[in-house]
C-alpha cells in the first residue's frame, strides 16, 4: 500500500510539473514583451537605488533608469549630459553678485506621472528639499542631496520649531557625557574648546533653502555655491540635473512646497517630532520600497515586484511624453529577473531570457557567438569596448613603483597585447591610458593625442631602468647581468630625500614571501642607501589576473633580463584595498610594503573628474588610489603657497610651467579651469599624455562587452555608456501577436 | 520527563551563549571596517572637504559601536549594553542590519526562508519516501541481483558531487530534453495565482527537487539497508518468523522498529535541515534561498545576517538534539528518560 501511495504522489508531482512546464511555456509566446536577464541581484531599492550612497546594485539601477524620467538632464548615447528637451521648456545659466551659479529652468507644461497627475515644479524640488532635510536621515539616508547649493548647511541643520539653544545644550551635554567617559587626566573634557568648535561650524538654521528657489508652477531655480567650490566647475550644469516626483511620495500627506522670496521651504507636519524621532522619516523609509502605491515618471512603471523570486515587471506608462529625444517606448511589458553566471547562455537559448548583457572572456564570449551564429538569425549580437580596464596599479610613493623608470620598465617587459588576448580570448584590446575610445573626449583629440608605445620590448624596459638609474650592485658598483642571490637584481641609489619617504621606509625596504631563500633589501654602502629592483605585489585569491600575471611576471626569463624580480603575495580584496589606503582595521600592519596590484577599473558616469587624486596635500590621501606626487607639480602648483590658483588658460599655463604642468595641475585645470568643451577637452588630452608618461597603472586590457538578444528585438543598439534598458526605448518587437 | 527537558533547555541555553561569544569573537576578528565601507559613499559628496569625510568616518565608527572593545559590542549585540547610547540588540528585538540588502536582517530573511523550506519539505519527503523502502527492500533482498544493481547506483550516485549532477540534470532535463525550465522560480512575466501559481513554482521546483532527491538517496538507502539487515538478523526476528507471523509484520512491526534508533538521528536531522538552504543547488538554480543568502552575506561581509543565521542554527541544531533524544525514547523504550 505504502508503495503504491509513493508511486502515486511521485508520477502527481511529475506530471504536474511538466503540465506546469507546458502551460507555463505557452504564456509568454509572441507577446510584446522583453526578458532581461541579470546575474546582478535585484533588491527592491528601485526608487532610490543605493540610497543616497554610491553602492548601487546595477539591477535596480536598471529598474529605476525603467521608471524614472523627465530629469531636466539626462545622459545621451555617448555618455555626456544634454538637456531634456521633452521635460525643459527652458534654461537659463548666469551668475549671481557671489559668483554663485544660478540654473533657471522653466519646465513644459501637460507633463504627467504614471497616475495622470500634472508634472510641476514642485515635484522638481521635492526630492531635493526632503533629502537635504534633517529628517531623512532618521531613514538612514545621508541628507545630502543639496549639497551643492548655496544655503545647505542652514537648511539641513534647521529641525522645525525648535528651541535651538537647547539643540546646542543637548549636543553639549552628550559631547561631554561621551568625553568624560572617554576621558583621560591628560586630555579632560574642554568646555571653551568645543564652544569654539561649535561656534565654528555652527550655522543659523533657515527653514528656507535660499539656493532653492520655486518662482512658479512650472519654473524654479538652484543656485550652487561657489564658496563651497561647486562653481566654477566644467560639470557644475549637471547640478540642474533634477528628476519629478510624486508629492505624496516623497513627503506623504500634509507637506507643500512654498517660497515667500527667500526660498524654497517645506510647510505642515514636515519637521513633526514624537519625542527625538521625525514621525516622518517612518514614512520616508516605508516609500523608499513601496513600489505600487505612488506614481512613476519614466516610460515605464512597476507592475509587479517579486522579492522572493528576484522578478521585476514593468509594465508601459501610457502618459510618458519621451526621454530628451522624445522617445517613446514601444514594447509593452519588460520583464527583469535574476539568472545564474553559469547557466545564463542556456537560458538564453532556451528562451527563459531575451537578453544576456556585458558577456565578456574568451570562452563566455565564444559560447555566446556559437550561440548566434547556430541560431539561423533566431538571435543577434552587439558588441562594444568596456569603459575600462583590468589594470596593475603601483604604489607610487615609496619601493621601487616610486619611480616612474620601474613602471615603465613594467609596462614594456609585460606583453600587454598577448596578455589582453589571452585573458579576453581575442575578445580586447590594449589601451595605454584611462580613456575609452566611446568618450566624447577622444572622439575629439583622440587623434591628435601622442602616446608612449609601451609595445613588449625587454630592451626598452632595460633602457629605462638604466635611465632611471637602476645600474647598481648591491655592493653600489656596476650591476652585471646574469648574477645569483642578491646581486641577481639591480639597486638603485636613492638620493636623501628619496630615502626619507614616509619616515624612511625605503630604508627599510624588504622583499616578501621569499620562498627561494634570497631575501632582497635596501642596502646601505657607506652613507648611501641602494634600493633593490624588487616589486612587492599582492593580488587577490581566485582571480584568473592574478594567476595569468603570475605566470608572466614572477621568475620568467624577461623579467630576470631585466635585473627585476616580482614578489607575489595572495589574499582576498579586503586585504588589497587594506593595504591600499592603509587601513589598519582592514589589516594592513602600519609599514606600506606592496607596490603593485591588480585590479580594475571603469567609468560609467558622464562625468570625467579626477580633481584631488593627484593632491600634493595630504588630506586627500583617501582620493589618491597612487599616491603618485608629480615632480612636475611640486614645480608649478595649482595652488600657490599661500593657496591661491590664478586660472590660466592652457598655452599660458604650458608656457609659465615650461611645458611641466603636472597630474594634479591637469586633473584639476580640467574641471575647475576649463569653461568650454574646447578648452576641457585640450586639458584632458594633456592629462591623458601625462598619465601614459608616468604609468601609475599599467592598463592590461580592456575586453569587449557582447550582449546578446533574441532577433525578435529590433533596433537594439548598446554601447558602454548606453545599457540595454536605455536601448529598449528604441526598439519595437517584429511579429507581434495582438 | 519535564525536569529533564528544563535541564536540557537549561544547557541549550548556556551552549547558546558560550557559542555566540566565540562566534562573535571569530567575526569582530575578521579585518574588515564596516564604517569604512559605508563611508565610501560619502566620497563624492565630501570630495572638496575632506576633513568632513574624515569626521564622518569617526562618526559612523561611534554610530556602529566600532570605538567600543569587542565585548562591550557583543552585549550591545545581545542587547545587554547600550552602543552609541541605546540599547538595540536581540533582546531589544533589534537582529541587526544587513548593509547589502540595506534593511534588518529581519526583513530579508523571510522570503528565502519560505523558499527554502517550501523546496526542502518536497524534497525530504520524497528522498524519505524513497529510500527508507528501497533500504528495506535492498536489506531484505541482500545479496540478490536487485539488490546488487541499487548497491551499485546509490554508491556511484553517493560519489558524485551535488553540483556535478546538478549540471548533469540540466543538461539532460532542461536542454537536451526540454521538460524543465535551465533555472529560476517562475515563469517571468508571470502573475499566476492560486492553484496556478503553486503548479508554477513546482514546474520550476521540479529539477532542483530531483538532483536533490537524486543526491540524497545513496546515502540514506545505504544506511537504512544497513540498519535494516542488522535488525534482521536479530534472536527476536528469528522468534518472530518461528512464531509463524507474516513476513510483513517481522519486517515491519519488529524489525524495523528496531532499526530506527540510528535512522531517526538522520531523519530528525533532515527535517531539522529543511531550515538551511543548500547553497550549491540554491546558486546553480537561481533560487533565492538561505544558502544564497548566506554565501552573499558571507562574500559580502555581511556579518550581522551571519551571525544571526548561524546563531539560528545553532538554536535549532541543539533543539533538534533534544527532541532527537526525546525520539529515542519513543521508538525504544529502554533508552526513555523517566526522571
Amino acid at each position: 500500500m505504502t508503495k503504491k501511495i509513493l508511486s502515486l504522489v511521485l508520477a502527481l508531482i511529475m506530471v504536474t510539473a511538466c503540465i506546469a512546464g507546458c502551460t507555463g511555456d505557452e504564456a509568454v509566446k509572441n507577446e510584446n514583451k522583453v526578458i532581461i536577464g541579470s546575474t546582478t541581484d535585484l533588491s527592491g531599492d528601485f526608487r532610490f537605488p543605493g540610497w543616497g550612497g554610491s553602492s548601487a546594485g546595477a539591477s535596480d539601477q536598471d529598474v529605476n533608469g525603467l521608471t524614472v524620467g523627465y530629469s531636466t538632464m539626462e545622459t545621451n548615447q555617448g555618455g555626456a549630459y544634454v538637456w531634456n528637451n521633452t521635460a525643459v521648456k527652458s534654461h537659463t545659466e548666469s551668475e549671481d553678485a557671489d559668483g554663485n551659479l544660478v540654473i533657471t529652468i522653466e519646465i513644459n507644461e501637460g507633463l504627467k506621472f504614471s497616475d495622470g497627475t500634472d508634472v510641476k515644479a514642485v515635484n522638481y524640488l521635492a526630492y531635493i528639499l526632503a533629502f537635504s532635510s534633517p529628517v531623512v536621515k532618521s531613514a538612514e539616508h545621508p541628507g545630502m542631496a543639496g549639497q551643492a547649493m548655496v544655503g545647505f548647511e542652514a537648511f539641513t541643520g534647521y529641525q522645525g520649531d525648535v528651541d535651538y539653544a537647547k539643540v546646542k545644550a543637548d549636543a553639549k551635554a552628550a559631547a561631554k557625557k561621551a568625553a568624560q567617559e572617554a576621558a583621560t587626566a591628560e586630555k579632560p573634557f574642554d568646555e571653551a574648546t568645543w564652544d569654539a568648535a561649535w561656534e565654528a561650524k555652527y550655522v543659523e538654521p533657515a527653514k528656507e533653502f535660499s539656493g532653492v528657489r520655486l518662482l512658479g508652477d512650472y519654473k524654479f531655480s538652484l543656485t550652487i555655491s561657489a564658496a563651497k567650490g561647486y562653481y566654477p566647475y566644467y560639470f557644475a550644469s549637471t547640478y540642474g540635473a533634477v528628476s519629478p516626483y510624486p508629492m505624496n511620495f516623497i513627503f506623504g500627506d500634509g507637506v507643500e512646497i512654498k517660497d515667500d522670496g527667500k526660498g524654497a521651504y517645506l510647510t505642515g507636519n514636515w519637521y513633526e517630532k514624537d519625542g527625538d524621532t521625525y514621525k516622518k522619516g517612518a514614512h520616508v523609509a516605508a516609500a523608499r520600497y513601496d513600489v505600487s502605491t505612488y506614481a512613476f515618471s519614466g516610460p515605464y512603471v512597476i507592475k509587479e515586484w517579486d522579492q522572493a523570486t528576484k522578478q521585476c515587471t514593468l509594465e508601459i506608462n501610457p502618459n510618458f511624453a519621451g526621454n530628451f529625444e522624445g522617445q517613446k517606448p514601444s514594447i509593452k511589458t519588460i520583464v527583469y529577473t535574476k539568472i545564474v553566471q553559469e547557466t545564463q547562455l542556456d537560458q538564453f537559448k532556451t528562451g527563459q531570457v531575451d537578453i544576456l548583457s556585458g558577456i565578456t572572456g574568451g570562452a563566455d564570449t565564444q559560447a555566446a557567438l556559437a550561440a548566434v551564429d547556430e541560431s539561423n538569425g533566431k538571435f543577434a549580437e552587439v558588441h562594444y569596448q568596456r569603459a575600462g580596464y583590468g589594470k596593475l596599479q603601483f604604489e607610487c610613493d615609496f619601493g621601487p613603483t616610486m619611480f616612474q623608470s620601474v613602471r615603465q620598465a613594467v609596462a614594456y617587459v609585460l606583453n600587454t597585447a598577448e596578455f589582453a588576448s589571452a585573458f579576453t580570448g581575442g575578445y580586447g584590446t590594449v589601451i595605454y591610458g584611462p580613456y575609452s575610445p566611446d568618450f566624447d573626449m577622444w572622439k575629439a583629440v583622440g587623434d591628435k593625442i601622442s602616446l608612449i608605445d609601451y609595445s613588449f620590448s625587454v630592451e626598452n624596459a632595460k633602457k629605462a631602468l638604466v635611465d632611471g638609474g637602476w645600474i647598481y650592485n648591491s655592493k653600489g658598483e656596476a650591476f652585471v647581468e646574469g648574477q645569483s642571490g642578491v646581486d641577481a637584481v639591480r639597486y638603485k641609489k636613492l638620493t636623501a630625500e628619496e630615502a626619507a619617504v614616509l619616515d624612511g621606509v625605503n630604508k627599510n625596504y624588504t622583499s616578501v614571501e621569499n620562498t627561494d631563500g634570497v631575501e632582497y633589501k635596501t642596502v646601505k654602502v657607506g652613507e648611501d642607501y641602494y634600493m633593490p629592483l624588487v616589486i612587492n605585489w599582492f593580488g587577490t585569491t581566485n582571480n584568473d589576473v592574478t594567476d595569468m600575471l603570475a605566470a608572466r611576471l614572477v621568475g620568467t626569463d624577461n623579467v630576470k633580463a631585466l635585473g627585476m624580480v616580482v614578489r607575489s603575495s595572495v589574499g582576498d580584496f579586503d586585504k588589497l584595498l587594506g593595504e591600499i589606503y592603509r587601513m589598519p582595521s582592514y589589516g594592513y600592519g602600519g609599514t606600506p610594503t606592496y607596490g603593485m596590484f591588480n585590479l580594475a577599473t571603469g567609468w560609467n558616469s558622464a562625468i570625467y573628474d579626477y580633481a584631488f587624486n593627484w593632491s600634493l596635500d595630504p588630506a586627500y590621501f583617501d582620493y589618491s588610489s597612487n599616491k603618485l606626487y608629480d615632480e612636475y607639480d611640486k614645480a608649478y602648483p595649482y595652488y600657490d603657497a599661500e593657496g591661491n590658483h590664478t586660472k590660466k588658460s592652457y598655452a599660458d599655463a604650458v608656457a609659465a610651467s615650461g611645458d611641466k604642468l603636472g597630474m594634479d595641475y591637469l586633473s584639476m585645470a580640467m574641471v575647475y579651469d576649463a569653461t568650454t568643451a574646447d578648452e576641457y577637452n585640450q586639458w584632458w588630452q594633456a592629462y591623458i599624455e601625462r598619465w601614459n608618461e608616468l604609468m601609475p597603472d599599467v592598463p592590461l586590457y580592456s575586453n569587449y562587452y557582447y550582449d546578446v538578444y533574441n532577433a525578435k528585438i529590433e533596433n537594439f543598439k548598446t554601447s558602454p555608456f548606453w545599457s540595454p534598458v536605455d536601448a529598449l526605448l528604441y526598439c519595437t518587437i517584429a511579429n507581434v501577436a495582438e | 520527563m519535564g525536569k529533564y527537558v528544563l535541564k536540557r533547555l537549561g544547557y541549550v541555553l548556556v551552549v547558546f551563549l558560550i557559542l555566540s561569544i566565540l562566534m562573535y569573537l571569530v567575526y569582530a576578528m575578521i579585518p574588515y571596517d564596516r564604517a569604512r565601507a559605508e563611508v565610501e559613499q560619502y566620497k563624492t559628496v565630501y570630495k572638496n572637504e575632506p576633513e568632513k569625510f574624515e569626521a564622518k568616518y569617526q562618526e559612523l565608527r561611534k554610530e556602529l559601536g566600532l570605538d567600543q572593545n569587542v565585548f562591550v559590542r557583543y552585549l550591545g549585540w545581545l542587547g545587554l549594553a547600550p552602543i552609541n547610547g541605546t540599547y538595540q540588540g536581540i533582546l531589544q528585538g533589534d537582529f541587526g542590519y544587513s548593509y547589502e540588502y540595506n534593511r534588518p536582517v529581519i526583513e530579508i530573511l523571510g522570503e528565502p526562508m519560505r523558499n527554502t523550506i517550501f523546496i526542502n519539505i518536497f524534497a525530504t519527503i520524497l528522498a524519505l519516501g524513497i529510500t527508507i523502502p528501497l533500504g528495506i527492500f535492498c536489506a531484505r533482498h541482500r545479496g540478490g541481483k536487485r539488490d546488487t544493481i541499487i548497491q551499485t547506483a546509490t554508491i556511484i550516485g553517493y560519489s558524485i558531487p551535488t553540483f556535478i549532477m546538478a549540471i548533469v540534470f540540466i543538461w539532460l532535463l532542461a536542454i537536451l530534453i526540454p521538460i524543465f525550465p535551465v533555472s529560476g522560480m517562475k515563469t517571468a512575466g508571470s502573475n499566476f495565482t492560486g492553484v496556478r501559481q503553486l503548479l508554477d513554482e513546482l514546474y520550476h521546483m521540479g529539477l532542483p527537487l530531483v538532483v536533490m532527491t537524486v543526491s540524497s538517496l545513496g546515502g540514506m538507502t545505504r544506511y537504512v539497508r544497513a540498519s535494516m539487515t542488522e535488525a534482521l538478523s536479530m534472536d527476536c526476528i528469528r522468534t518472530a518468523r518461528a512464531k509463524g507471523l507474516r513476513e510483513k509484520v517481522v519486517v515491519y512491526s519488529h524489525a524495523w522498529r528496531n532499526a530506527l534508533i540510528p535512522i531517526i538521528t538522520l531523519v530528525i536531522g533532515w527535517f531539522l535541515g529543511i531550515f538551511s538552504g543548500s547553497i550549491m543547488i540554491e546558486n546553480i538554480f537561481g533560487l533565492n534561498g538561505m544558502g544564497q543568502i548566506y554565501i552573499n552575506s558571507l562574500n559580502a561581509k555581511d556579518f550581522e545576517v551571519v551571525l544571526l543565521l548561524q546563531m539560528f542554527y545553532v538554536i535549532i541544531g541543539l533543539l533538534g538534539n533534544l527532541v532527537i533524544d526525546i525520539a529515542y525514547g519513543i521508538a525504544d523504550p529502554r533508552v526513555r528518560v523517566n526522571k
